[in-house]
């Protein structure tokens, strides 16, 4: 015991590095041990990243709009097969390189290539072909069918551009090493421990969405806060000056003290839903699926679960994300005596008296599995509750990411919840085309498969548009998904830290604008 | 000497059977690791076929456990399915901090339960060897998420003496050493008190009270030394826990080490980093044992001249 009084006076003092003017500690909330955008699918790494690399455009988070980033100009062949970028002139790597239209080639082949087997940027490029250097600074790409989403997943950090050399030079290393053209260097990175960046001194091509021409910051550190329950102590302590994904109990608190505000992000996307099997009795029957989105208040559970610090989902897309339609609000408000009515109607009635409804001798029991992250267990246990007062059993079971993929891919389940964030629609077709591989409502219905496929290779925004109301109006007319919530990112700020904002994926801080007062 | 090469020929056997079980219980998971991997990209079902094929992950079992093992002699834990980076690097990365973090906790967990099983065996039944009986009851009982977020408010934002969270320094080490420690400490204390007072009513100790001894000379070399050897072994076992609890206390104080990397390489189903996590932790439990061992038989003669 004496030995360690002592090893605690000795180390009272010199402890919490304070954060001095200049440099702010910002904390994650996922550890990620690779890095590497062009490899890599987590939002975390592209916390830090955003400022690292640039990418070829940028999308202005309030319009949606996409502004010149390294690209000054670009231009779509009539077909929509060819888009040809005119490069930034004068732009420089980290390490001195420059920056042309044979680095895209580069990064574009990187990127492509299956020997890096890459998680997420490969498959943003879509039908992509081959890239083509024009000139010094002109650069083409070719596509093998047209891919409307095309440059909102070149405005991504997955897709930012790298130093060719340093990428040459590191090899499987560089992750630990990486070099972009951004307002932040990448000074070290300790997998698990911290990512520090430092100010790019040189940075004077930033985009127009940026408010500031160099960093203010000259440190920015990461850190890595994977308990939720410790993430409002560090900021409390001064251990971390902004922290994202707050516990809402939490926020609700923090914001009390005065010394943190919560800025809370809607993350466009698909909401937190469930997707009802219709492939599986008794969710074959549309009355039974109706029932259940009547019989469910959604209102309840925000309020509950995440304290109103997120909006109810009436649709498959978050209401922030571009194409979404608003009519959905319409659609299925609370109302348990439709729901009873509905049940009544498809034959499900308590003919025994046990508390739960039966047909032909068949209990209405679900499969409901949930994975235990994101509040899914809890929202899980509302939602059997209140299909309780029905005459719905359900039996719910948590289950990890692998199995769910594994058993929701079969079809073993009646319900099971995700929720994903994308700021195009077209993360649509993941969830709701017959060939989705998140298609868990089991969904084959020939009209949406087609309205999906069209509206990825439409170019007119409108047109687009239209495409995408129809679908979601035909996802609720069909009643393939209960909607539960919009994501909102609760990132607590301490109140000397100002001018942070958030890019049109919601996750990514733009920190060029990011001071310390 | 054949003591010792009979202890090695063990110790083989055991890195063995753990490196095979690591494979074929990873094997039997559900769960498919190219679809884990990419679902959400977007891939087609061809792309995730390609990228199964490429993992190995379609060649017959024993084909890629012979693989495994090969490698594995030859001291290659392969690459991350995740991160394309070599396992052993990922592990080499992290691994320091983990064992700081294990012996510092391994201090304090000794330290406090011999001192208290000690104490609780001397003045048994008294309140003293009751309220040591409550203490170990509860580290042995609090988990360290619970008891670790308790810390840091205590000591991080109410009496604001210690850091929180991350590494640096050795202020940094005291909080989440405490709480780990003290988990550990209950069982060490439990088995030190069951040993003294057994000890305490052996023949020789009787014998050497009689021969009018001053009983603090009784209690230090001869109830001592014989308690302790047989837990030493039992403090070697705990390097288990040590390594399951460090996953824990890593995540509640936000540091780096084995721990967070098994978690994310088993959500992702990242097999050849689980692998790696699952066989360093085999070699350093086998050296553990190994080194307590070697320690009883210096301690105790008997086991020496292979008697017991």
């Amino acid at each position: 015991m004496l030995l360690l009084l002592v090893l605690l006076a000795t180390f009272l003092v010199g402890c919490g590095a304070p954060a001095t003017g200049d440099r702010i500690v910002y904390g994650l909330t996922l550890a990620p041990s690779g890095i590497d955008p062009h490899v890599n699918a987590s939002s975390e790494l592209g916390i830090p990243l955003t400022s690292v690399y640039d990418t070829l455009v940028y999308r202005d988070a309030a319009t949606g709009e996409f502004v010149p980033g390294l690209a000054e100009r670009w231009e779509t062949s009539d077909d929509g097969l060819v888009y040809t970028f005119y490069l930034r002139r004068g732009v420089t790597f980290h390490d001195g390189a420059p920056f042309n239209a044979e680095a895209v080639r580069f990064n574009l082949e990187r990127i492509t290539s299956p020997d890096l087997a890459s998680q997420k940027a490969r498959f943003m490029l879509g039908p992509y072909e081959r890239v083509e250097v024009v000139d010094e600074t002109t650069v083409r790409i070719y596509l093998s069918e047209p891919f409307a989403p095309l440059l909102d997943s070149l405005s991504q950090v997955y897709l930012g551009m790298a130093s060719p050399a340093a990428v040459e030079k590191w090899g499987t290393e560089y992750q630990l090493h990486q070099v972009g053209t951004g307002p932040f260097v990448l000074a070290e990175y300790v997998p698990g421990d911290h990512v520090l960046l430092q100010r790019n001194p040189a940075y004077a091509w930033g985009p127009s969405v940026y408010q500031h021409k160099r960093a203010q910051l000259a440190e920015v550190e990461f850190r890595f806060f994977t308990d939720p329950a410790t993430r409002s102590p560090a900021l409390e302590t001064g251990e971390a000056d902004v922290m994202g994904e707050i516990p809402p109990q939490d926020a609700v608190r923090l914001k009390e003290s005065g010394n943190f505000r919560i800025e809370a992000v809607p993350i466009p996307g698909v909401s937190l839903m469930f997707f009802m099997n219709t492939a599986r009795p008794p969710l074959d029957d549309v009355l039974v699926r109706q029932a259940l989105l009547y019989g469910t208040d959604r209102q309840a559970i925000v309020s509950t679960i995440f304290r109103d610090t997120s909006p109810v989902a009436y649709g498959p897309l978050a209401a922030v994300t571009a194409g979404y339609e608003p009519q959905v609000q319409g659609y299925y408000g609370y109302d348990p005596a439709q729901a009873a009515a509905l049940l009544e109607q498809a034959g499900w009635k308590d003919s025994d008296g046990d508390g739960v409804r039966d047909h032909d001798g068949a209990a209405l029991v679900l499969d409901l599995y949930l994975m235990g992250w994101g509040s899914m267990p809890e929202v899980g246990q509302l939602l059997a509750a209140q299909w309780a007062e029905l005459g719905i059993g359900v039996n719910s079971k948590v289950v990890s990411y692998p199995e769910a993929l594994e058993l929701a891919g079969k079809g073993e389940h009646h319900l099971i919840p995700f929720n994903l964030s994308g700021s195009d629609p077209d993360i649509l077709r993941k969830f709701f085309h017959s060939q989705g591989g998140f298609n868990w409502s089991k969904a084959s219905d020939a009209e949406l498969d087609a309205w999906l496929e069209t509206a990825a290779r439409t170019s007119n925004w409108t047109e687009r548009a239209a495409l995408y109301s129809q679908v979601q109006l035909r996802v609720m007319d069909q009643a393939l998904v209960i909607p539960i919530r919009d994501y909102v990112n609760l990132n607590g700020v301490n109140n000397r830290v100002q001018g942070l904002r958030f890019d049109a994926q919601g996750w990514f801080p733009w920190l060029v604008d990011v001071r310390h007062e | 000497m054949r003591y010792i090469g009979r202890r090695l020929v063990q110790a083989a056997f055991v890195l063995w059977l753990a490196a095979t079980l690591a494979f074929v219980g990873l094997q039997l998971a559900p769960g498919d690791p190219a679809q884990t991997l990419l679902a959400a990209s977007g891939a087609t079902p061809e792309e995730i076929a390609e990228r199964r094929a490429q993992l190995g992950l379609d060649d017959p079992f024993l084909a890629q456990y012979t693989r495994y093992l090969m490698d594995l002699a030859r001291g290659d834990l392969g690459r991350s399915w995740l991160h394309g980076r070599p396992v052993s690097r990922m592990v080499l990365e992290q691994l320091p901090a983990t064992v700081e973090l294990a012996v510092a906790a391994m201090l304090v967990g000794v330290a406090l339960g011999l001192g208290l099983g000690i104490l609780g065996a001397v003045r048994r039944s008294t309140w003293l060897d009751t309220a040591v009986t409550a203490v170990a009851a509860v580290g042995l009982s609090t988990p360290t998420s619970w008891s670790g977020i308790l810390a840091i408010l205590l000591f991080s934002l109410h009496l604001g003496w210690l850091p929180a969270t991350g590494e640096g320094g050795l202020g940094h080490l005291v909080l989440p050493a405490l709480v780990l420690g003290f988990a550990l400490s209950g069982s060490i204390a439990r088995l030190v008190r069951a040993r003294v007072v057994e000890v305490m009513g052996e023949p020789f100790v009787l014998a050497a009270r009689a021969r009018g001894l001053p009983s603090q000379r009784v209690l230090c070399v001869h109830v001592l030394r014989a308690a302790l050897a047989p837990a030493l072994t039992v403090i070697a076992l705990q390097l288990g826990f040590l390594l399951g609890g460090a996953v824990v206390t890593e995540s509640v104080f936000a540091r780096r080490g084995l721990g967070k990397l098994a978690v994310e390489a088993i959500v992702w189903r990242d097999l050849p980093v689980v692998r790696g996590v699952v066989v360093c932790g085999a070699i350093a439990y086998v050296l553990a044992n190994l080194a307590a061992d070697l320690a009883q038989a210096w301690l105790d003669p008997r086991l020496r001249e292979g008697l017991a």
